[in-house]
Formats: structure tokens, sequence, C-alpha cells
């Protein structure tokens, strides 16, 4: 095991930041911390990194406790969301930082740094400041960066929330491809759940300073713990009282089994080709359905038009936390 | 442009054509004078000596006001720029009554040398501090941050990371500094006494070439106060750009 945090406590003056975290992050794993802003993912990612200290508890890297440990000594490499590029440094310079400090040789650093540059496609651009890259490329200056000093794991603090959607998806698929080739541990936090869905091995769900759920996307996706992951991890509806994905809402002319529930289609909205239509039931509940296009135009779909919704068979539903049933 | 021209660009040359009216020979003359000679090197290296002082201390109290949190930090604040708003004939009485024939601290400096230097360092002191100040609150703590995670002492993060941002602005404060120093007169005029070849400095040198009715002399002076000045900001920005690209 690669990184164990145990009965980690934060607080700062009353408010929790972090309370009673238990966390074992397997070696050689990409892992994500997933949670909404002002969760405590990002703390706990600097409680691990050593940038914080934690009130109680205890931080193992690879066997070794590192408690007590500076950030300086942890070995470990960390992506900021902003880059926090060394702006008077050119790239190449910024890559070697951390093997100068290390009074290694010459050749060595520049050997290392070729091959780094190579590995995050900046070679072209060794000799540039930070300034004249762009957003995407400063970033994978910064991961080349952190990997030079072959760090035990690698931590990123949001490492895509700094970029337009488009670079976000490329990076996305880069660095899971660039861990496939690196294989170091990797630990980043997001608060998008697709880019947790999409890259991670593992999730872990962080909200008002604890854990929620621990698993693989499908886990996390197909039997949520809780409310809050069923619905931080994707859309939520409420069908007879119960919790449900509106994929796994089925739209028929005529009900198809006993808990088809009648109702009126009050709205329908076309999002590229898939249609989310808002049906008010006859008992009162207001239902999400996602349908593709084909299907809603089969169905003759639209506003005040009579349906009926029933869950899809096997559809994963909970006891929506608040209803009345 | 032509605001320029008529507000820098045109007195500077009527000086220069006015040090120049009586050829190089007479320029020299002017410059050679022992007493002359001896008031600008002073100027100079009072000027070259506060500048020194005031990058190294201009810069930690630069730091101090940024990154430490104390009481009274607000009134340093203020304090920091009253050398600044003061008028430096002001500045001069003050330091007179601080230093000079009945100095309540006992320390005679009236009519010396030393009084030429505290005074410059009295008005110069904020130059640094101000220049200093924006650039390091704009410095990111992720930055910092990044090299420690890279393994960088505090130290290092700060002689590799944090000192070359600051250069550029290090640079400038300096050479304002070292400028104001070259033409100071107002506040160590009456602190200095200015006696010959001991405290006199180039600017009341040049202002008793005038009352001595000796213009030519005055301009030589000035042409060689300017001379030093460019060369001092060509310098200082060549070092700059070297320390930057150190890293």
């Amino acid at each position: 095991m690669s990184i164990e945090v145990s009965g980690v406590n934060k607080n700062y003056g009353d408010f929790v930041a972090l309370e009673d975290i238990n966390l074992t992050i397997p070696t050689g794993q990409l892992t994500a911390l997933l949670g909404p802003s002002g969760g405590g993912k990002t703390t706990l990612l600097r409680v691990i990194a050593g940038l914080e200290t934690p009130d109680t508890g205890s931080v193992v890297i690879e066997g070794k406790d590192a408690t007590s440990l500076p950030v300086q000594k942890r070995n470990v490499g960390f992506v900021f969301q902003h880059y926090a590029a060394f702006k008077h440094l050119s790239v190449a310079k910024n890559v070697a930082f951390g093997l100068e400090i290390r009074k290694r040789p010459k050749a060595e650093v520049a050997k290392k740094v070729g091959e780094l540059l190579e590995l995050v496609h900046l070679s072209q651009f060794a000799n540039r400041l930070p300034s004249q890259l762009s957003g995407g490329q400063r970033q994978r200056m910064a991961l080349a960066r952190a990997l030079a000093i072959e760090p035990s794991v690698l931590l990123l603090d949001e490492p895509f929330g700094a970029l337009d959607a488009k670079v976000r998806k490329e990076l996305r698929d880069w660095l899971r491809r660039l861990h496939d080739e690196v294989h170091v541990t990797t630990v980043f936090v997001t608060h998008d759940q697709e880019e947790a869905l999409e890259v991670a091995d593992e999730i872990v769900v962080v909200n008002q300073g604890g854990i929620e759920q621990i698993g693989t996307p499908e886990q996390l996706y197909d039997q949520p713990a809780n409310d809050f992951v069923m619905s931080f991890l994707g859309d939520v509806t409420t069908l007879g009282g119960s919790l449900i994905r509106p994929h796994d809402v089925e739209v028929t002319p005529s009900p198809i089994s006993e808990h088809s529930l009648e109702g009126t289609v009050s709205r329908v909205l076309r999002i590229g080709f898939e249609v989310r239509l808002t049906v008010l039931t006859d008992d009162g509940e207001v239902v999400t359905a996602e349908l593709t296009r084909t299907h809603a135009r089969a169905l003759r779909l639209e506003e005040g038009a009579n349906v009926f919704v029933t869950p899809t068979p096997g559809a994963y539903t909970m006891p929506a936390p608040s209803s009345a049933a | 442009m032509l605001w320029f021209s008529l507000l820098v660009l045109i007195p500077l040359v009527a000086v220069i054509i006015t040090a120049s009216s009586g050829g190089w020979s007479a320029f020299a003359d002017q410059l050679t004078n022992e007493q002359t000679a001896s008031a600008i090197l002073l100027t100079i290296r009072a000027a070259i000596v506060v500048t020194l002082i005031n990058v190294v201390i201009g810069t930690v109290i630069a730091w101090v006001l940024v990154r430490d949190k104390f009481w009274g930090k607000g009134l340093l604040e203020v304090i920091i720029d009253i050398p600044f708003a003061l008028p430096t004939i002001v500045a001069g009485l003050v330091l007179l009554s601080l230093y000079g024939a009945e100095s309540p601290l006992g320390l005679h400096w009236a009519n010396t040398s030393t009084s030429v230097y505290l005074a410059l360092a009295f008005v110069t002191l904020p130059f640094v501090v101000r220049m200093v100040q924006p650039v390091l609150e704009e410095l990111d703590a992720d930055v910092e941050e990044a090299a420690a995670s890279l393994g960088a002492s505090r130290f290092t993060t700060f002689w590799r990371i944090i000192l070359p941002s600051l250069t550029p602005a290090i640079a400038a404060g300096a050479a304002l500094s070292f400028a104001r120093g070259m033409g100071e007169y107002g506040s160590l005029v009456l602190l200095s006494g200015n006696l010959p070849f001991k405290s006199e400095v180039a600017s009341v040198r040049i202002l008793s070439a005038i009352e001595n009715d000796n213009p030519e002399g005055a301009a030589a002076i000035a042409a060689m106060l300017l001379a030093v000045s460019l060369a001092v900001i060509v310098v200082l920005d060549l070092v700059q750009r070297r320390m930057v690209r150190r890293g």
C-alpha cells in the first residue's frame, strides 16, 4: 500500500476541514479524490503532500511514517491547478530544477530532462519561457517537473481546472495514457465527476470533511452508498418515491408493469442527441426522463401528451431521502 | 513625444550645449577643479553606498511588510512613506535637530560627510521598498510550495525562485534611489554644512557655480551627474537581466 492516511483531523478555527479520515491508496493506481468545492479534498491532498499539517493522525508513504516529515523530504511530486511555473526559468530549467538542487551531474540532468520533455511532448519548447506556452502546455511542463524527481507518489490538485473544456478532455486522456506508461502512484483532486469516472482506477468521494464512499467508477455509479454519492456522480430524479437515474426511466404510451405511473409531459428539452422530458405524474411527482432523439420521435412525445413512466428493469434505485413515503 | 521633448529632452540638450560651449578643455577644467571633483566624488560614493544599503534593507523591509503579521504594521506602512511625503528641507531640519550640534542622541554628525550618507539614506529609503512590495505581494504561494515539493529548502527557494522574480523591481528601485541620491539637495544642505572637500555635494557645487556667475561650470557638473546616472541605470538594467537569466 502506497499511501496510508489514518485518523486525520484538520480544523481551521471553527471550520472542520477533515474529520477522522482513514484512507488507503494502493500502489501504482490512479486515484481520484472527488467532491464538491470546500469539501476537504484539496486539504486531504495537501496533508498527504506535507503542505498542511494535520491536527491529529498520521500519513504513511510507502511504509515510511511521513507525518512529521516536511514536504521537501517526502519525495512527492505535486502539480498545482494554476501551474506554479517558475516564470523566469525556461521550460527545460523548470523541469531540471528538482535535479539541479539535488546536485546531480549536468549530463544526467540534461538526459533526464530530455526524456521527460519527450514524454510530455514539449521537446521543441525546451528553451521557451512558461509565459510563451498555452495553459495545457504549462500544465504538462509542471507534470514533467514533478516527475523529474522520480517521486514515490504524484499528487495533482485540480490539474485541469484552469483549462477550457476541449483541452481539459485532451489532457485527461493524455494523463490516463501517461499513467499507463509511468505507473507512478497518482492521486488527483477533481470536482468534475465525468473526469473522475473517465480517468481514475479508484474514486474516493469526499464531502464535508469526510469520506462518503471508496470504489471503482463502476461501483460508485452502479451501487452508490448513499444519496449524496448517487446525486454527485450523475443526474438523478425521483420516481415513485425512489431516487433513480433519468436514463433508467422508461417512457411508454401504455402501462408496462404494476410500477408504471401515469402522467403528462410538461416539458420537452432537446440537447444534441438526447431528449430530456419532464413528466408530471397524476400523484403530483415531477419525473425527469432521458431518451434518445430517435426513441422520443418514435413515441411522438410532445408537451401535454399522456404517458406512463416506469423504472427500467434492473435499474438501481434508492429511497429518496426527503420523500414523505 | 512632443510633451516628452518639451519636458525632458530639450532642457537636457540645453544643459549639454552650455556645458560644451567652451570646448572640451574648458569642460574638463571645470570638472578637474579640485573642489568640484571632490564634491562629485563624494556625491557618487554616497549615492552608491546608500543605494546598496537600500537594496538590502529595502528588500528586507518589503519582505517583512508583505510576509509578516505584527502589531503596528499599518503604522509602519505609513511611516515608510514619510521621507517621500516630507518636503526635503523639512527632512533636513528634522535631521539637523536629531544629529546636529544639540543632538539629543549625542550624535554630532553635522558638518561631516556622514551627514551626507545619512540624509541620502533617509530620503531614498522608500524607493526599493515601494518597488519590491507589490511584486512580492503578487508572487503566488504555490510557486514556493512547488519549489519545496521538489526538495528546495527555504533558502534555495528564496535565492533561486523568489529573488530572481524580484530583481527587476529591486533594480528599478535602486535606479530611482541612486538618481535621487545624485541630485539631493534640500535634506542634506542644512546638516552637512557644505564644507569644501569634506561634506560638499555636487548639487551644492552647482548652486555656488551659478551664484558665482559661472553657468558653464554648473552645466559641466550637471552634465557629469547626468552621464553617471545614465551609466548606472544602464548597468543596473544589465545586472538585472543577468540575474534573471542566471536561474
